[in-house]
């Protein structure tokens, strides 16, 4: 197969996937579900796993693509929600293992995040910048900690405007625009949460609280319950904002 | 529009800020300070923007002095007395700002609207004691006022519904883009706005990444006009720290507030950001 040194395996859950699925496309590679690459392991180069929510299911998908790949195939995995290194346990080849970051939509983000497990080896994190870059993203590299730089920051600025709404000291509409015209946020943080995902957002804040264990990380229980009630944003017509169509406009 | 008369207390560089929002919107003011000297700079500063405006051909030379002649400049309380609506934006301490209110509450008319412009301090506090605290209520403007579009209203303990409504009203007549809030630390924007800073601090503590880097992605993944690093020197970071300081008491020292310790070293070494030369970047002094 011509194609066969650009196929690379795209597995998880997380809203990220389909937006990977298509950048990959666009960009010459070959896109394998686990199931297909299983068929022909040996023409996977690379792979990239994006569960957040659910790290019962990242497991076992790592375990999966760890014993389906050839050692030195690069498995890049999101550290959103647990950090590279607890990831590349989990692998009987940690070294190829590493961590990155971003959240939708891609075409926003100029720059995605690399944190290498602290068993990644240094070819991993090689071929993790190439690969990125290979999209047209720049990178930049991180220590290994839960939610990186921008996601992390991020989440503790929406978790912070979930409590705000909570205690109903404003309305979600007021927190937005206060954010966008007092500070020159790009987005107010109810309704960039929205776009991004609310299931997401409250991956990293518990995913930071779980590692860090500080009450500083205390999810909002507002942002917890909607995640619960899957109201996660724009993706399911509700979240912070309610939407006409999965694709609508804020009501 | 009617026309108001609103005074304006403090004349440092929010108070004369605030004062020509309104006298370009065709208020009356009465602006007031203490000091001559402080008086006299803020006089200067109207002068030179209305001046700027008339070169740029914004306004007439005409309309630039009607617009210069509705600005009064005193140093005696007493001339507040016809105020309809007086804006109060003196440094924030709270035993200035309650006297100052204290005063208020005996000069001005039982209807006139008692806003003070403070970003920390509880609204609600200000007003406790006082007669008629349902005409005392939070009014935030963001620096520089004339530029930026936002202020938060906010409703103490005691403001009445009415004058709430009505402060939202003067606030869309000046051009700005009001929200309303109610009493709470840090109000809207610095209380959202605290994990920005903290949690870079954070970051750059455990060294998950240093400055340029966190700027950097700020910047180019997320969007952000500027980093979190970046923005603390052109805040100040003592300025910073002390809003951080004060949300955190607020809350009664909820963790997600907690300041941080490499801010402080920054503050008591008096690396501030820009006014100093030297904070997170260096600058040329």
């Amino acid at each position: 197969m011509t194609m066969t040194n650009k196929a690379v395996v795209l597995a998880g859950t997380s809203p990220l996937f389909a937006e990977l699925q298509q950048l990959f496309t666009e960009k010459g590679y070959q896109v394998l579900s686990v199931a297909e690459a299983a068929a022909e392991p040996a023409a996977v180069s690379l792979a990239v796993e994006v569960s957040n929510l659910d790290l019962q299911q990242k497991g076992e998908l790592i375990r999966a693509l760890d014993s389906l790949l050839a050692p030195a195939v690069p498995i890049l995995t999101t550290s959103l929600a647990i950090t590279a290194t607890e990831v590349a346990s989990w692998a009987q080849h940690p070294k190829r293992v590493c961590g990155f970051g971003t959240l939708v939509p891609l075409a926003e983000r100029e720059l995605i995040e690399i944190a290498p497990a602290l068993q990644t080896a240094p070819a991993t994190i090689q071929a993790a910048e190439v690969f990125f870059q290979s999209l047209g993203k720049e990178t930049e590299i991180v220590a290994d900690e839960v939610g990186l730089v921008f996601p992390r920051i991020l989440s503790l600025i929406i978790n912070e405007a979930a409590f705000t709404l909570m205690e109903k000291a404003a309305t979600a509409s007021d927190i937005d625009i206060a954010m966008k015209k007092g500070t020159n946020y790009p987005y107010g943080p109810l309704e960039w949460a929205d776009r991004i995902g609310l299931d997401e957002i409250f991956a990293i804040v518990r995913g930071l609280q779980r590692d860090l264990a500080e009450e500083r990380y205390r999810p909002a229980p507002l942002l917890r319950k909607l995640v619960l009630a899957g109201r996660v944003g724009v993706r399911s017509g509700q979240g912070f904002y309610t939407y006409e169509s999965k694709v609508g406009v804020k009501a | 529009m009617n026309t108001k008369t609103v005074g304006v207390i403090g004349a440092g560089t929010m108070g004369a800020g605030i004062a020509l929002v309104c006298i370009r919107k065709g208020h009356q003011v009465v602006l007031l300070d203490a000091n001559q000297a402080v008086l006299d700079k803020a006089l200067a500063y109207l002068q030179s923007i209305l001046g700027k405006d008339v070169e740029k051909g914004k306004i007439s030379e005409q309309e630039r002095a009607d617009t210069l002649a509705r600005a009064k400049l005193v140093s005696d309380m007493e001339q507040l007395a016809q105020c309809d609506i007086v804006i109060e934006a003196v440094p924030e301490r709270l035993d200035l700002k309650k006297s100052i209110f204290s005063e208020l509450s005996r000069i001005c008319r039982a209807d006139a609207l008692l806003l003070t412009n403070t970003s920390s301090i509880s609204i609600t506090q200000i007003a406790g004691g006082l007669p008629h605290p349902e005409r005392i209520l939070g009014f935030h403007f963001f620096n520089p006022a004339p530029v930026m579009p936002l202020v938060e209203v906010i409703r103490g303990k005691k403001s009445s519904e009415e004058n709430v409504q009505a402060a939202y009203r003067f606030a869309t007549e000046l051009g700005k883009v009001p929200v309303l809030v109610t009493d709470t630390p840090g109000f809207i924007v610095n209380r959202i706005a605290r994990p920005y800073y903290n949690e870079a601090l954070r970051i750059l503590g455990d060294h998950v990444a240093e400055v340029e880097q966190v700027d950097r992605i700020m910047k180019r993944a997320g969007g952000f006009k500027m980093g979190p690093f970046e923005l603390q020197d052109m805040i100040g970071i003592d300025i910073n720290f002390a809003t951080t300081e004060s949300v955190y008491t607020d809350f009664f020292h909820e963790g997600r507030f907690k300041p941080s310790r490499i801010q402080q070293r920054m503050v008591q070494a008096g690396s501030l950001g820009r006014k100093t030369g030297e904070g997170f970047y260096d600058y040329d002094k």
